[in-house]
């Protein structure tokens, strides 16, 4: 099964009416599995800060999370497991799992409980194959 | 049916159907008492045991917390069984992922209500005087949280929790009381009568000295019939919000720990924080209190200077008191119609975590 097809089937599904802007699956080293067609470009210290706060929670707070140049204000997650942003009625859901990292950037009239739905959904079912 | 808002406090439980300009119809005392099972004891009194379900702003006793939501959602609000509805919880601040699961699967399990949603208290009383991003500081019977808020999401980073309130406050009432008058038997109930009726604060550091010195008395008749006087007593009471060396804490006073919370903020959200700040509470609603909080408060640096904001002028009087509470029947009004709570089939197909992932 190619990573495109849980791009496309899954993160990108409609929920409940909505779907997310876009999706990703990255590689803890910033590598990309899979993305949808408009997920923004983002650098590898960006990636390197996100990874930074699953092992130290707290430390985007100050600075903020940035993704493809966009910042988002940290709002509360899940310490180890998951970074919730907030951009104004949008925001993004990071998923960690053993291997990759799952993005998920939704914007109204998605909330952030359906976008952390379906991402950590999809997480939860890769951790679980020990993905 | 409308939703019901439940705050349940570490000395008073407000619960009611969710209208947001009223106070809620429910309004009961948190402590329960236990009476045996067996009454075959004709000295039932001995066997009283007081019960707190709600210790320091956590649910500590699971049953008795029960117990006391089936008697506010069945005989108190009129819930049929068969027939429940959907059901919004004030959670206060930094409450442990475990017991918010325990509740959802309380809630669902035990009284199979139909939709669940749980919200910080900062957060809700904030949506009361009609902000999204603001700083609250709630002081209530067990616990005093001061949190900063920005677009409805709490900043978990620069949130303190104390464990201080109106409790600890009766306590030092009820010791110096017992320093002037050793020979009186004053019940903690007595105590805290006397606390709502007579504590307040000075006006500032200086008044306090004075009163120390010299302050007029009140007489006081306890149910018993012995008259006290209480003279600096009441302004110790008060005092100690801003002085925690009074009970021997080494801590510094409120409005210190509220500029301490602002400033580990990225400084451009400092003015949206500092311009809404928010008092609310049963102990913040003391005589003398926000006018002593805004004096104290001009004292700062301007750089960081709180300013105490106005709940407008359609909410009810005594707001502070309630303020969370009223804020859930505003958010109510939003979230269960949007389908953006936790439904019983949710529940059903992810388990009690899912509280984590849809209600913030």
């Amino acid at each position: 099964m190619s990573w495109q097809l849980y791009i496309d089937d899954h993160l990108m599904a409609d929920i409940e009416g909505n779907h997310l802007t876009s999706a990703a699956i990255v590689g803890h080293d910033g590598s990309v599995w899979a993305q949808s067609a408009n997920f923004p470009q983002f650098k590898p210290d960006e990636i390197t800060g996100i990874m930074n706060d699953f092992e130290n929670p707290g430390s985007l707070a100050p600075t903020g999370l940035y993704l493809g140049g966009t910042k988002y204000m940290v709002i509360q997650g899940e310490a180890g497991a998951v970074i919730r942003g907030k951009k104004g009625p949008g925001g993004v859901t990071l998923k960690k799992t053993n291997q990759a990292l799952i993005i998920g950037i939704y914007d109204e009239p998605m909330t952030p409980g359906q976008c952390n739905m379906v991402v950590e959904k999809i997480g939860d079912y890769l951790v679980d194959q020990g993905l | 049916m409308e939703a019901v808002v439940v705050d349940a406090g570490s000395k008073l439980l407000k619960a009611g159907f969710a209208v947001p300009d009223h106070p809620p119809s429910m309004i009961i005392p948190t402590q329960m008492k236990c009476l045996p099972a067996d009454e075959s004891s004709t000295d039932a009194s001995l066997h009283e045991i007081i019960v707190d379900p709600v210790i320091r702003g956590f649910i500590s006793d699971w049953d008795a917390m029960e117990d006391l939501l089936d008697h506010v959602l069945y005989n108190g609000l009129g819930w049929e069984i068969g027939n429940e509805g959907q059901i919004l919880f004030a959670d206060p601040l930094s409450t442990p992922k475990a017991a918010r699961e325990q509740l959802v699967q309380l809630m669902f399990e035990r009284f199979n209500i139909s939709g669940f949603y749980a919200s910080d208290q900062a957060v809700l009383s904030l949506y009361a005087i009609g902000r999204i991003s603001g700083c609250t500081v709630d002081i209530g019977h067990g616990k005093m949280d001061i949190a900063t808020v920005i677009e409805g999401a709490v900043q978990q980073i620069s949130s303190r929790r104390f464990e201080l309130g109106g409790l600890d406050l009766t306590n030092l009432l009820a010791q110096e009381l017992g320093k002037s008058y050793p020979l009186v038997n004053l019940s903690i109930s007595d105590v805290e009568q006397i606390k709502e009726q007579y504590a307040c604060c000075a006006e500032d550091d200086d008044a306090y000295e004075k009163l120390q010195l010299s302050c007029p008395e009140e007489q006081h008749t306890l149910p018993d019939g012995q008259v006290i006087k209480i003279g600096r007593e009441r302004y110790t009471v008060g005092e100690a919000l801003f002085q925690p060396s009074i009970l021997g804490l080494q801590a510094h006073g409120v409005v210190e720990q509220l500029v301490h919370c602002i400033s580990t903020v990225s400084s451009e959200n400092h003015r949206q924080l500092l311009e809404n700040t928010v008092l609310c509470g049963g102990t913040a609603s003391m005589s003398g209190f926000e006018d002593r909080f805004q004096k104290e408060a001009s004292l700062c640096s301007s750089a960081i200077r709180p300013c105490v904001v106005k709940p407008p002028e359609y909410m009810p009087e005594n707001l502070s008191k309630f303020s969370a509470w009223v804020g859930g029947a505003i958010i109510a009004k939003v979230v269960f119609p949007q389908n953006q709570h936790v439904t019983k089939a949710d529940y059903d197909e992810t388990g009690p975590s899912i509280v984590h992932r849809k209600c913030y």
